[in-house]
C-alpha cells in the first residue's frame, strides 16, 4: 500500500515537473528565437569521424580559427568511436539543436544518407568534408586535394630525391583503397610521359595499412631488386614501414623513400634521411576551408575558382559548382615538420 | 518476497527520479531546445535500437549469463537480409516483395544466431560469456566475407519508412520499442517461462532439481534474445538505408551498462523491463542533452560513467539484503564444486 502511494506521488510529481519545464522551455526558446534572427549569428556544425586523434584534433583547431576570424559560432562534436551509428546520433542531436549548417566527414558515406537527407528538410545547410558523402544531400563537398593533382605531385616528389631515372617500387595500404588507387593510377600515367627512365620493377603491393607489413615488404623488395632506388609509399603507415626498413638496411643514401603520410609518424626517419619526403594536406586549413565555405552557403554566395580564402589560399571549384578541392598538398621534410603537431 | 520487491520498487523510483533530475537539468541548460518537439523526435529515433539491443542483453543477464554477440547478430542479420532485399530490388520485383523477404530472412538469420549460441550455452554447457566472444567474432566474419568491408546498398525507397518514417509524428521505431518492451515485460514477469529465468539466474542448481528443463529454456531464450537484436538489424538497416557489419558496435558495452543501471543483477537473478527501459531513457537523455547544450564529447563521456558508477553504489548499499543472498548463493556454487 505504502509503495503503491510512494509510486502515484512520484508519477504526479513527474509530470508536473515535465509540464513545467516545457513550459518554462518553450518561453526560453521563443525568447532564444527572437534574439538570435537580429543578431544574424550562425552556428556551424562540424562532425568528423571521431574525436580525440590527432588528425581530427588539428582539423579542429583550423575550424575554430575560422569561427573566431568570421564571427560563427562552431560546434566540433563526434562519438569517440568509429560507428555509424554514435555518428547519425551526433548528426540528429545537431539537427534538434537547430544549427545553421552541418558539414559531416562520413565514416561510411551511405549510413548518413537518410539524416543528412532530414537536416536537408529542416533548412539546414548540408555539406561533407575530408570523405564524400553521397553527391544528392549535400550542397558543397570539400575535398582536401585533387586526386590527380596529389599523385603527380608524389611522383615529382621520388624524382627530386632519386633522379628521374632507375628502379622504383610502390608499396600501397590495400588494393581495394578507391582514393589510394586513383593517386596511383594517375601517378603512373604521369610518370609514362613526363619521367620515362623511371622503371616500375613490379604492381604495387599491398599492405594492409599497417606499418609492421610495410616494414616487411620493403625488406623482401630490397633483396628481390637490388639496383632499386626508390620507394614510393601510398597510405600513412606504408612510407614509414618502408623507412624503417631501409635504417634498418642503412641504405640511406641509395634508396630514397617518399610518400603520403603524417608528420608526426615520419619523425623518428627523417632525420637520418631514411625518410626523405611525405606530403599530405594541413588538416587545419581544410578545417578552416569547410567553415569558411559553410559561412559563405549561409549567406547565399558562390564560391568560384581561384577565391582566395584566409590562410588556406586559392581553391578550385568542379564544373557541378558545389565540389570545392583546396590547394596545394603540403609537404613535411626534415626541416619543417616539427611545426606541423599531427 | 516482500522485501525483494520493496527493494526492486527502491531501484525503479531511483532511476524515475534520476530521469526526472536529467530531464529537468538537460532543460535548463539547453534552454528548453531539449524538450522541443524536434528534439524528442530526434531522441525518438536514436532511442529504439538501442533500447532493443539493451532489452535483448538484460534477458540473458537475469539468467546469469552475457550476451557479446548483439550487435554482431544485429548486423550479420541485416547483412544478409540487405543482400536479399537489394537483390530482388534489383531484380526490378515489387518493392513490397523484396521488403517482406528482406525482413523474414533477416528474422530467419537472427533466430539461426541464437540457437546457435543457445545450443551451445544450453546443451554443450560452455559458459555464455565465452560462447558469445567467439559467436562476436564468427558473426563479424561472416558479414565481413559478404560485405568485403564495404556496405550493402539499394533498397526500394520505402524500406526508409521503417527506420525513418512517422505516424502522427511519432517515430516508427519508437511503437516498435514500446511493442518489444510489452511483449518482453509479459514474458519475463507474467508467464512462468518468465519466472523460471529469474530462478535460473538465482540459482541454476536448485532450478534442475526442482524439475525445470533448464536447458530448453535457455535455448528458446537465447533464440529470442537474437531476435530481438534482429529487429534492432531491420530499423538499424532503414535508418542508415544500407548494412555494414560495424553499424551499432558501439552499443554492446552500453547495452551491458544500460541493463545494470537499470537494476539487473550482474550475477543473474533480478532485472526488470521497466528499470531497463528506465536507463534507456536516461542514457539517451544525458548523451543527446549534452550534445545540444554543446558539452564537449569527453567530458560526456565521464559523466555517462559517473552516473553508471553512482547509481550502481547506491543500489548496492541500498541491497543489503541482496548481497546476502549473494554470498549465499557463491557458497552454494562452491559447495557444489
Amino acid at each position: 500500500m505504502k509503495n503503491a502511494l510512494r509510486v502515484t506521488f512520484l508519477g504526479v510529481a513527474v509530470m508536473l515537473l515535465v509540464s513545467l519545464t516545457a513550459w518554462a522551455g518553450g518561453q526560453k526558446e521563443k525568447a532564444a528565437a527572437s534574439t538570435s534572427s537580429s543578431s544574424k549569428q550562425y552556428t556551424i556544425a562540424l562532425i568528423p569521424k571521431l574525436v580525440g586523434v590527432p588528425y581530427f584534433n588539428r582539423a579542429q583547431e583550423g575550424a575554430q580559427q575560422a569561427a573566431k576570424d568570421l564571427g560563427v559560432n562552431l560546434v566540433y562534436t563526434a562519438p569517440t568511436t568509429v560507428d555509424s551509428a554514435a555518428q547519425v546520433s551526433s548528426i540528429e542531436d545537431q539537427i534538434a539543436k537547430g544549427v545553421n549548417a552541418i558539414a559531416v566527414a562520413p565514416n561510411d558515406p551511405a549510413a548518413v544518407t537518410p539524416v543528412m537527407m532530414k537536416a536537408k528538410q529542416a533548412g539546414i545547410i548540408t555539406m561533407d568534408w575530408d570523405t564524400p558523402a553521397d553527391p544528392s544531400v549535400v550542397d558543397y563537398s570539400i575535398h582536401q586535394i585533387d586526386d590527380q593533382e596529389y599523385g603527380q605531385h608524389v611522383w615529382d616528389l621520388l624524382v627530386k630525391y632519386m633522379g628521374d631515372s632507375g628502379d622504383y617500387a610502390i608499396i600501397t595500404g590495400g588494393l581495394s583503397a578507391a582514393n589510394l588507387n586513383s593517386w596511383i593510377k594517375y601517378g603512373e600515367e604521369y610518370a609514362k610521359t613526363k619521367y620515362p627512365k623511371l622503371h616500375l620493377v613490379t604492381d604495387p603491393v599491398p599492405t594492409d595499412e599497417k606499418q609492421q607489413v610495410a616494414y616487411q615488404k620493403a625488406l623482401d623488395l630490397i633483396k628481390a631488386y637490388p639496383n632499386l632506388k626508390g620507394i614510393i609509399g601510398i597510405s600513412t603507415p606504408a612510407p614509414v614501414g618502408a623507412a624503417q626498413a631501409v635504417q634498418e638496411k642503412g641504405l640511406q643514401g641509395k634508396i630514397a623513400v617518399v610518400g603520403t603520410s603524417l608528420p608526426s609518424m615520419s619523425a623518428p626517419y627523417f632525420s637520418d634521411g631514411s625518410l626523405d619526403a611525405v606530403t599530405l594536406w594541413d588538416p587545419a586549413k581544410l578545417g578552416y576551408l569547410t567553415v569558411y565555405i559553410a559561412k559563405m552557403a549561409l549567406e547565399g554566395k558562390k564560391p568560384t575558382t581561384g577565391l582566395d580564402v584566409p590562410t588556406v589560399g586559392k581553391i578550385r571549384v568542379a564544373a557541378d559548382g558545389k565540389t570545392i578541392f583546396m590547394g596545394p598538398p603540403q609537404d613535411f621534410t626534415k626541416d619543417n615538420y616539427k611545426q606541423f603537431p599531427f | 518476497m516482500k522485501s525483494v520487491r520493496s527493494v526492486l520498487l527502491r531501484t525503479e523510483s531511483l532511476l524515475a527520479m534520476l530521469l526526472i533530475v536529467v530531464i529537468v537539468l538537460m532543460a535548463s541548460l539547453s534552454g528548453g531546445k531539449f524538450l522541443g518537439p524536434r528534439s524528442l523526435q530526434s531522441m525518438g529515433f536514436q532511442l529504439p535500437e538501442f533500447g532493443i539491443l539493451a532489452l535483448a542483453q538484460m534477458i540473458i543477464i537475469i539468467t546469469g549469463g552475457i550476451n557479446l554477440s548483439i550487435t554482431y547478430s544485429a548486423t550479420l542479420s541485416a547483412v544478409i537480409g540487405s543482400v536479399v532485399i537489394a537483390g530482388l530490388n534489383a531484380a526490378h520485383q515489387s518493392p513490397a516483395l523484396a521488403i517482406l523477404a528482406g525482413i523474414v530472412v533477416m528474422f530467419v538469420v537472427g533466430a539461426a544466431c541464437g540457437a546457435f549460441n543457445g545450443s551451445i550455452v544450453a546443451y554443450v554447457g560452455v559458459s555464455p560469456i565465452l560462447v558469445t566472444l567467439g559467436s562476436m567474432t564468427l558473426f563479424e566474419g561472416i558479414s565481413l566475407q559478404i560485405t568485403r568491408g564495404g556496405a550493402v546498398t539499394g533498397f526500394p525507397v520505402a524500406f526508409l519508412w521503417i527506420g525513418n518514417g512517422t505516424i502522427l509524428n511519432i517515430p516508427v521505431p519508437l511503437f516498435l520499442f514500446v511493442i518489444v518492451a510489452a511483449v518482453t515485460y509479459f514474458v519475463l514477469e507474467r508467464t512462468s517461462y518468465g519466472m523460471r529465468l529469474y530462478m535460473i539466474g538465482a540459482n541454476p542448481t536448485a532450478t534442475v532439481y526442482s524439475g525445470v528443463n533448464v536447458k530448453r529454456i535457455l535455448f528458446l531464450l537465447y533464440i529470442y534474445s537474437a531476435l530481438l537484436c534482429a529487429l534492432a538489424g531491420v530499423i538499424m538497416t532503414s535508418r542508415y538505408n544500407s548494412a555494414k557489419e560495424s553499424y551499432g558496435s558501439s552499443y554492446l558495452l552500453q547495452s551491458v551498462a544500460a541493463s545494470v543501471l537499470g537494476g539487473t543483477d550482474i550475477v543473474g537473478g533480478a532485472g526488470k523491463v521497466l528499470g531497463t527501459v528506465l536507463a534507456v531513457l536516461i542514457l539517451q537523455g544525458v548523451s543527446s542533452g549534452l550534445d545540444i547544450v554543446g558539452l564537449n564529447r569527453f567530458i560526456t563521456n565521464v559523466i555517462m560513467g559517473g552516473i553508471l558508477i553512482a547509481v550502481l553504489s547506491v543500489n548496492y548499499l541500498n541491497t543489503s539484503a541482496g548481497s546476502k543472498t549473494r554470498l549465499r548463493r557463491r557458497q552454494t556454487s562452491e559447495v557444489l564444486r
